[in-house]
């Protein structure tokens, strides 16, 4: 056999199999993978609408998805947004939870960051930042607080706490939630989410 | 060349020629996601699957393979055991593997691991090529494990993520900055070095 | 404007050298003179910028139409490894005086991992055709200028009396951890 023929011959062997052996490894762990990103996004919405059992994708496009959320007796309690924009180190990937009236913001989780760490990947953290999300008024923008208030109560339902020496990355979060709401009221108008008002 | 004993050709990966501090080769995933242990950790045992079993088949192989075509074989076969290893990862480590990013596809160029199919899995038996990538491989951990623990304590306090300092301590950030990765391995291969003088001079 | 943002980020704030971390072997190995450095940056560009068409053009027209997406590890290194012996004997036959500039740095671009990097990340961000290429161009630029500030700082370093546990790959580590450093003060450039 030339030596042409047999190199050829081995590569193409080499490839066959190597392709059919990890062929059959996605074929395995397809379904697993799938699984957990789907998981990532459940645990999430549970998260942010305390209280769901059920949810469903009702709508998406790029960088933005909107779940509704309801709980055992199949109400609709509220709307989980996902949400991507650019934070100051790199893209943020967020995701709050609202109510089905749109007027207000039940809890923020962070689910991708990149921010500096110590500093802006304090966005992730409860005390730090995402507990003062907890039930803001969303019937207009939501703007900063600065500097920080001491405790919950002190902010007004309008505000959110900045994180200190991590302005700009809370900025960012809020930016891209504020840039969500209104796209979120618009798809209301335009009939996308098939919600029903509740007494929220 | 005298044959090494088993014993030898293992120990030799952890010191004398281990890949990081002495062949100065994988620096990209050492210093990219050393800043926790258990991404170091995770690292470690990926590079280690990877780099044993394309030791085994390539050794097994090695009287078939032309040698014009061999960079091209032993490249797929490592490509595969990384997709197999990342694949893995993803499916049962979700958390760890974003940790990761895009790390751990990138096993693929390490140089350690071609290196050893060059230098030693095309030309020896199975059993040896076993040893010799268990050794290196362990001491690929090895130098993961240091360079992490170093971060992850001095730049957020924990390892493993159980803190370890009191409250007193003021994590130092730099270490988990891509900068801090540079000057700990730096600093890491003088020490190295020093050791390996001390020693020989005794 | 998006695409500004992508060739700066690449060059400057996410430097492939300083940031991710790739291509640090020949970071490390090819920096101690201007010159050499300089080559290899413009061989690296020239690789990555061509990569980055190839690979978006596999992954998005035959790997993720047909469900393959766990073949991209072994098609790019593929694609990376032909590329190489492709340019090698393009540059040997246009210009010989080129390839025996460039010498020995040529193959050993094949594992060079930031262009590996480039490929991969290009396709975790699912970057357009356009923002592959720029991404590609930028990363090369990038890779480059860190190499090139790294061998002037080591060609004066040569001159200085550096500790001898230190010389050669410590201090050259040392020296990138200082310029990470600095390169950290251009997060933030864009906002």
């Amino acid at each position: 056999m030339s030596l042409s023929s047999r190199m050829i011959i081995v590569l193409t062997a080499v490839g066959l199999i190597s392709g059919g052996f990890l062929a059959g490894v996605a074929k395995l762990t397809k379904e697993r993978i799938a699984f957990n990103i789907q998981k990532e996004i459940e645990e999430a919405i549970v998260n942010v609408i305390p209280g769901t059992v059920q949810n469903q994708k009702l709508y998406e496009e790029e960088d933005l998805s909107i779940y509704g959320g309801q709980d055992e007796s199949g109400q609709s309690i509220g709307y989980a947004v996902q949400s991507t924009g650019i934070g100051f180190q790199d893209k943020i990937t967020l995701m709050f939870g609202i109510n089905v009236s749109l007027t207000k913001i039940i809890g923020l989780a962070v689910i991708d960051q990149k921010e500096t760490p110590g500093l802006g990947a304090k966005i992730r953290d409860w005390n730090a930042f995402l507990q003062f999300w907890e039930n803001r008024n969303a019937t207009g923008e939501i703007i900063l607080r600065k500097p920080p208030a001491g405790s919950l109560e002190e902010l007004s339902p309008m505000e959110i706490n900045t994180i200190t020496g991590a302005t700009i990355s809370s900025k960012k979060v809020l930016e891209i939630v504020n840039f969500s709401l209104e796209r979120l009221r618009e798809l209301q108008k335009e009939g996308r989410l098939e919600g029903k008002p509740d007494a929220n | 060349m005298p044959t090494k004993s088993i014993r030898a050709e293992f120990l030799k990966g952890l010191w004398a020629e281990n890949p990081v501090f002495r062949q100065l080769l994988g620096m990209c995933p050492t210093l990219a996601v050393t800043g926790t242990v258990i991404t170091g950790l995770a690292m470690g045992l990926a590079t280690t699957f990877v780099l044993i079993f394309s030791s085994l088949v390539v050794s097994l192989v090695k009287k078939l393979i032309p040698s014009q075509v061999r960079i091209a074989s032993y490249v797929v076969v490592i490509a595969s055991f990384v997709t197999i290893a990342d694949q893995f990862l993803k499916a049962y480590f979700y958390p760890i593997s974003k940790a990761m990013g895009p790390y751990v596809p990138l096993i693929v160029v390490n140089c350690i691991i071609l290196g050893r199919q060059e230098a030693f899995s095309s030309k020896n038996s199975v059993g040896r090529s076993f040893i010799d990538a268990l050794g290196m491989s362990s001491g690929f951990v090895l130098a993961l494990l240091v360079l992490s623990t170093i971060r992850e304590i001095l730049g957020a306090g924990t390892f493993l993520g159980s803190q370890v300092m009191g409250p007193w301590f003021k994590p130092w950030i730099i270490m988990i900055l891509p900068a801090g990765a540079f000057l700990t391995l730096g600093i890491l291969l003088g020490i190295a070095l020093v050791i390996e003088s001390k020693t020989k001079r005794d | 404007m998006e695409l500004v943002a992508i060739f700066i980020s690449a060059v400057l704030i996410q430097n492939f050298v300083l940031y991710y971390f790739l291509g640090i072997c020949p970071f490390l190995g090819v920096s101690k003179k201007i010159d050499s450095a300089f080559s290899m940056g413009l061989a690296v560009t020239f690789v990555m910028s061509i990569t980055a068409v190839v690979s978006w053009l596999i992954n998005n027209l035959i790997l993720i139409p047909y469900g393959l997406d766990y073949l991209q590890i072994v098609s790019f290194i593929l694609v990376i490894a032909s590329l190489v012996q492709l340019v090698e004997m393009f540059i040997r036959k246009i210009s010989p005086p080129l390839y025996q500039a460039l010498g020995i740095y040529l193959p050993l671009i094949t594992t060079n991992c930031a262009i590996m990097g480039l490929a991969l990340i290009a396709a975790l961000n699912e970057y357009s055709f356009v923002e592959t290429v720029v991404f590609g161009f930028g990363s090369g630029i990038g890779f480059t200028l860190a190499i090139i500030l790294m061998a002037g700082i080591r060609e004066q370093l040569d001159l200085a009396d550096v500790p001898e546990p230190l010389k050669g790959a410590g201090i050259a580590l040392i020296v990138a951890g200082i310029m990470a450093l600095a390169f950290n003060g251009f997060i933030g450039m864009l906002t």
